[in-house]
């Protein structure tokens, strides 16, 4: 990592590290509890517990399976169902008032529809999450080809490409960025979804954590795994990015200068 | 090089509205014409009517004698905007302009073509790191690099500072002497016009047709100091002026309140 890098990770750490330095002193110092809210030391404390018994690893990868999956259905779904109906005037005329009308369901009231169509297991949360995912990526390539630059296709025409050519050589590379932000908002709805899904009937997964710490009193449980989830969520919109990086480095963006 | 033929091209879109009406225009083997009207006249339709880009509803227009319909290999062209693709560097948006050649010869010709616009080294580069000018001689030399029968050029230096404008003439002259393609340009600077066409098509607007077609039979270089020059300039001056005249309202043409032209 370059020092420019460090010192831009160092920046956003400061928030975080306040907060958490002034609440350890706020509860050593006696002016509160943390019976509700514990402290830095004590959430660590905790964590690493749960980590020495396995317990925090099973809960992770329970809900990185399903997020890994549930994304990965929902991103491709809502990549192909976006280009087909960018692509052809009759497929949107078609298809897309009804997703449109879908989109409207608050997610949530799926939850006994799935349940009873798909049980209470895997698939269900797996489809709760796809479906979280869907929507946003569905609609960021959707407008994007739909918002291709005009005078960039007919430079291509004019060049010779077919139209498979220009999908190839200009929609596509023009609907890059807008598909790397509708990953990352679907990815980050993904993460919203799979808490929803596993508060619904699981045995397993961090959500599943938050339900058993309410249950059982444990605010510490409640906390490690809310953290834990900040931390996977940054990690996965981090991997995504470093992802774009490379393929998007052409932008003359105000972003590529921050 | 090649001839290019627009007999009796119309154009009428489906709202119902006449863009152009019965337009003739020949240009001969490796000469350039300019087109040239005030706003709304059609100049930049019928370009992109040759270009492919739209479809005449009457007519025919042909290349070398074949009558075409939609894009074709023959014809290449420069927008008013470089329009280069943001993705590709700059020897890439270059190359992209050949793509019916094969890989080594398209290699070969972008990076003589890099070199005669003064851009060596600039190959590896984005086109966000080009000026203005530097964009439009790029786009230039991915017209080119097919080495198109007709290059069709839609005021492509109008943005452009006189400085650069300059020297972007004297690049499409020397690249035209080389290469000797057909050229079609739009553009409503008639000092440009004068500078660059062999003959002159002047347009009459609602709809576009054809007012007056004139020669500029000037020897290469001109001399834009020259009597000749300016001689010629005033003569196409007057013709746009009265292309125009014919489409004032009578009443402000009989008061003599539309008696000046813009142009002057």
């Amino acid at each position: 990592m370059t020092p420019h890098a460090s010192r831009r990770v160092l920046v956003g750490l400061i928030i975080p590290v306040g907060l958490g330095v002034a609440w350890e002193v706020a509860v050593d110092s006696g002016l509160t509890a943390g019976r509700l809210m514990p402290p830095p030391s004590h959430l660590l404390h905790t964590a690493i517990l749960l980590a020495r018994s396995g317990e925090l690893w099973t809960n992770v990868a329970a809900t990185m399976g399903r997020i890994g999956l549930g994304f990965l259905f929902g991103a491709v779904a809502g990549t192909l169902l976006g280009v087909l109906n960018g692509a052809s005037g009759f497929m949107f005329r078609l298809l897309d008032p009804t997703i449109q009308a879908l989109r409207s369901i608050p997610s949530l009231a799926w939850v006994p529809l799935f349940i009873l169509w798909l049980g209470i297991f895997e698939t269900s949360k797996l489809t709760l999450i796809a479906l979280g995912v869907f929507f946003p990526v569905y609609l960021g390539v959707l407008s994007a080809i739909q918002g291709v630059d005009r005078k960039l296709v007919e430079v291509g025409r004019v060049f010779g490409l077919t139209t498979t050519g220009i999908a190839l050589r200009i929609t596509g590379p023009a609907v890059l960025p807008a598909w790397f932000a509708a990953l990352r908002t679907g990815l980050g709805l993904g993460f919203m979804f799979v808490v929803a899904a596993e508060i619904m009937g699981a045995s397993e997964g961090l959500g599943y954590m938050l339900v058993d710490g309410q249950q059982m009193g444990r605010a510490d449980s409640i906390l490690v795994a809310m953290i834990v989830f900040a931390l996977l969520g940054k990690a996965c919109d981090s991997i995504l990015v470093a992802i774009s990086v490379p393929v998007l480095r052409w932008q003359d963006t105000v972003r590529a200068r921050l | 090089m090649t001839q290019l033929s627009i007999s009796h091209v119309g154009k009428t879109y489906a709202d119902g509205t006449e863009a152009l009406r019965d337009i003739q225009v020949r240009a001969n083997e490796g000469e350039i014409v300019a087109i040239l009207g005030g706003s709304g006249c059609g100049k930049t339709t019928l370009l992109r009517l040759v270009a492919g880009l739209d479809t005449p509803t009457e007519g025919t227009i042909m290349v070398g004698g074949e009558p075409i319909a939609g894009t074709h290999p023959a014809i290449s062209a420069v927008f008013q905007e470089p329009r280069l693709l943001p993705w590709l560097k700059v020897g890439a948006n270059i190359a992209f302009g050949g793509q019916r050649l094969e890989a080594t010869e398209r290699t070969r010709r972008t990076e003589a073509l890099l070199g005669r616009i003064g851009l060596t080294g600039y190959g590896g580069r984005w086109p966000r790191d080009l000026s203005g000018g530097q964009s439009q001689r790029v786009a230039i030399a991915r017209a080119l690099i097919g080495h198109p029968g007709v290059l069709l050029l839609d005021e492509p230096f109008s943005a452009l500072d006189p400085f650069t404008r300059g020297s972007l003439h004297e690049l499409v002259l020397g690249l035209w002497a080389e290469l000797k393609p057909t050229i079609v340009m739009v553009t409503h600077d008639v000092d440009e016009a004068v500078t660059l066409a062999d003959r002159v098509v002047v347009m009459k607007p609602r709809p576009g047709r054809v007012h007056d077609i004139m020669t500029v039979d000037l020897p290469r270089p001109r001399d834009k100091l020259s009597t000749a020059f300016e001689l010629m300039k005033r003569r196409v001056l007057r013709t746009i002026d009265r292309s125009l005249a014919d489409d004032r309202p009578k009443a402000v043409a009989a008061s003599g309140a539309g008696g000046t032209s813009p142009w002057l």
